[in-house]
């Protein structure tokens, strides 16, 4: 109790002494020892001591559920963040129940390796424009987040992570020929085509877009001069992304945007996707 | 503190041996020990200045993000996301996670939301019945990080982890506006003047009574285990249960006010199972809400044993709690540290140099080069950080070495918010590493707070807010907290 309480701090939880306890010369409150107990004093006048055999037995009964509750629970977080052993490849499904959604965590920060390459999300634009087509050049998105970030002591999720983290999902949920390999495949497409619509559209290119495409940029990060420099490939890996059709839908305001108004919704058939 | 001896003597009574073998000193020690470990985690909630501290880091974190995104909240969890509110829809429907964002795509609901998830972390944050708004601080912080998941990143991913515990932990106790009422209570109608009433002085009826009720309701009812309307709960059953007297404190309104209007949202949580949240969530809420009924009802009509039993039950899962928040701190760093231990480039000591050339994270090129540029500063971080957060978990076992060790990587996460612009992450974190740090400390960085502001605004009071420095806190033995 000592170093947490008792007198000392708050002391005083003054208790009114109706009540003795059995054992001691303090006197205990009835229900005054109970906020007693119940501030940061926490004066030992309470406790499973204070209580009669019946009530004792009622705390016994919480103190082994409560404790057995905080080590599985201690158990099953353990084996979420474990690598993959006997245990968790048994009872695995039992561990995401009771781990999923809520505490779900990843604590590889940085591990086990550090990523070690910059890889840039770029994407371009088909527009119409006065009766004709236009595509636009290659316009680096990650280039323009790390700009904001540039001098930043509080970067935004926005510029951050948005576009990042985007690009991790629709890459861990595709093939390597960029077909979605999974029920998340799809939405993943989704969120990285809404993104990009996003941003292209504030690029306001003029007339509308039409498609977009994307592709990653990957560039290894130059291996530190002391160790093994000059052995690094530092070309870029471009990973290209078929055209998508963008719907009104897909762009910032959703549909009832006042600029998609001119845009039947029957206009572009295979976007339904 | 000599009480708990004193009671742990009682309640094992001497097992009369008359021989008094070595065995029977052993078992009869072991048993000591054992009842003594049981009355200590029924009879306080441990750790008062570490939860507390514990639920400023964290509440202040999530506002101050909350803050700094309210330029960009709309396309962060709200109508102009590109993470829709549909796609949110079918993502949950399949996770079944929490967001009450999904009860409407409206946007003024977004906003009311965001609004509010705001505001909880400032009541959180002051200790403003914190058995309420830890709640809704939970209810905010699942809300919107699970409307858009892959905005988060592990800063978002601690708060949501600690927000849990934080529900079941009596943080409040010291360091709040819960424990200011409590003593302003206390120091208004108790006899004892602003000095702690002491025990002996109880009987004084009607306001000794009202004291230590309210004294300690405050926190006992406020933090203590259940919820909203438990201060009211205490403090009305302090004047049922004692003969209630004319001249005491008002009754707390405030608290049953809130109970109320938080049962009114349960409902709709409840109406919304279907699409969002799993159901053990929504029975902890209801319960946690059942419990702040039930501690307003026994304060007020059975302040005996039941009344204690209400007590212990919330100590045990206020302690557990700590212990499971203290257990998962230690998790993030083995994991952290033991995967890296498999990789190359922490191997080879370069590891901490890439991250300074990766686009994302140098808000500084020129800082993050300069540093890149060092090898020997490179690979001294590099094994560093590996040591430090292997060896953390196992340096609880020294106070001296945990300590210095703390200090260690509250200092690394402080660089970290600066070098790779993750400011809210390492906020986060450095909250979860002070539920490690030393009472003496905290109760001492809290009188330097304390004067300083009093320093600020003479004017007011000579004394006194913060936590009562008064007795015994350096005197305190040392735990795995403390």
């Amino acid at each position: 109790m000592d170093s947490y309480g008792g007198e000392g701090r708050h002391a005083g939880a003054p208790v009114d002494a109706e009540h003795v306890e059995p054992g001691g010369p303090r006197p205990s409150a009835q229900s005054g020892d109970l906020r007693a107990t119940g501030g940061p004093g926490r004066s030992g006048g309470a406790g499973i001591q204070a209580l009669s055999l019946p009530y004792q037995v009622v705390a016994a009964v919480s103190l082994a559920v409560v404790g057995v509750l905080a080590a599985v629970h201690l158990g099953m977080v353990f084996l979420h963040v474990a690598p993959a052993n006997t245990l968790s490849k048994q009872h695995g499904e039992a561990v995401d129940d009771w781990v999923l959604p809520e505490f779900e965590q990843n604590w590889k920060l940085f591990a086990p390796n550090p990523l070690q390459q910059n890889i840039a999300v770029q994407a371009r634009a088909e527009l119409t424009v006065a009766g004709g087509r236009r595509t636009t050049g290659w316009i680096d998105l990650s280039a323009e987040d790390a700009a904001v970030i540039r001098g930043n002591p509080f970067p935004s999720h926005v510029t951050q992570n948005e576009l990042r983290r985007a690009w991790d999902f629709f890459a861990n949920w595709h093939t390597d020929d960029n077909r979605p390999n999974g029920v998340r495949g799809e939405l993943s497409e989704r969120y990285l085509r809404r993104i990009a619509a996003l941003r292209l559209d504030a690029h306001r290119e003029g007339g509308r877009i039409e498609r977009i495409q994307l592709r990653s940029a990957t560039r290894a990060v130059v291996a530190p001069v002391w160790s093994d420099a000059g052995k690094t490939d530092t070309r870029t890996y471009y990973r290209v992304l078929p055209w998508w059709p963008v719907t009104v839908a897909d762009l910032p305001g959703g549909a009832d945007a006042g600029r998609g108004a001119a845009r039947a919704a029957g206009e572009h058939p295979e976007e339904g996707r | 503190m000599k009480r708990v001896d004193h009671g742990v003597v009682t309640v094992n009574p001497r097992a009369d041996l008359p021989g008094g073998s070595h065995r029977a000193d052993w078992a009869e020690r072991a048993g000591r020990g054992l009842a003594g470990a049981i009355q200590r985690v029924t009879a306080g909630a441990l750790g008062p200045y570490q939860s507390a501290v514990v639920r400023i880091g964290f509440s202040g974190a999530w506002l101050l993000f909350l803050l700094r995104e309210f330029p960009h909240r709309r396309e962060l969890y709200g109508p102009d996301g590109p993470w829709s509110w549909g796609m949110a829809r079918e993502l949950i429907a399949n996770n079944h996670a929490f967001s009450a964002l999904l009860w409407s795509d409206s946007a003024v609901w977004f906003e009311c939301v965001y609004a509010l998830a705001a505001l909880a972390s400032l009541l959180l944050l002051v200790g403003w019945r914190v058995r309420a708004t830890s709640v809704l601080f939970l209810v905010g912080v699942l809300s919107l990080q699970n409307r858009s998941v892959f905005m988060g990143d592990g800063g978002d991913n601690v708060v949501h982890l600690m927000a849990f515990y934080l529900v079941l932990t009596r943080c409040g106790q010291v360091w709040s506006l819960d424990a200011r009422r409590a003593r302003r209570r206390a120091t208004g109608t108790g006899p004892g003047g602003p000095g702690p009433t002491p025990d002996g002085a109880a009987p004084a009826p009607d306001t000794t009574d009202s004291g230590p009720d309210e004294a300690e309701a405050g926190p006992g009812g406020t933090e203590a285990g259940p919820g909203a309307a438990e201060t009211g709960a205490a403090e009305t059953g302090a004047g049922g249960a004692h003969r209630p007297v004319a001249g005491r404190a008002a009754a707390d309104r405030v608290g049953p006010a809130l109970w109320v209007v938080l049962g009114c949202g349960l409902p709709v949580a409840t109406s919304f199972a279907g699409r969002t949240g799993e159901s053990w969530l929504l029975a902890l809420f209801w319960l946690l809400w059942l419990a702040q009924g039930l501690w307003w009802v026994v304060c007020r009509y059975a302040p005996g044993q039941p009344r204690v039993l209400l007590d212990v039950l919330a100590n045990l899962a206020h302690n557990a709690a700590l212990g499971v928040i203290m257990a998962e701190v230690c998790l993030i760093y083995a994991t952290a540290g033991w995967y890296k231990v498999q990789g190359d480039r922490w191997q080879d000591g370069t590891a901490s140099y890439y991250p300074f050339r990766l686009d994302y994270f140098t808000p500084w090129p020129a800082l993050s080069g300069l540093l890149a540029g060092s090898g020997l500063l490179i690979m001294l971080a590099t094994y560093g950080t590996v040591v430090v957060q292997v060896a953390f978990p196992f340096t609880l076992f020294n106070r001296r070495v945990k300590n210095v060790l703390l200090a260690v990587m509250m200092l690394e996460h402080a660089t970290i918010a600066v070098l790779l612009g993750l400011p809210f992450f390492s906020l986060a974190m450095i909250a979860a590493d002070a539920v490690f740090l030393p009472t003496v400390f905290l109760v001492w960085a809290g009188h330097r707070l304390v004067r300083a502001r009093d320093r600020l605004r003479p004017a007011r009071r000579g004394k006194v807010p913060g936590p009562r420095e008064a007795d015994g806190e350096p005197a305190a033995p040392r735990t795995l907290v403390g």
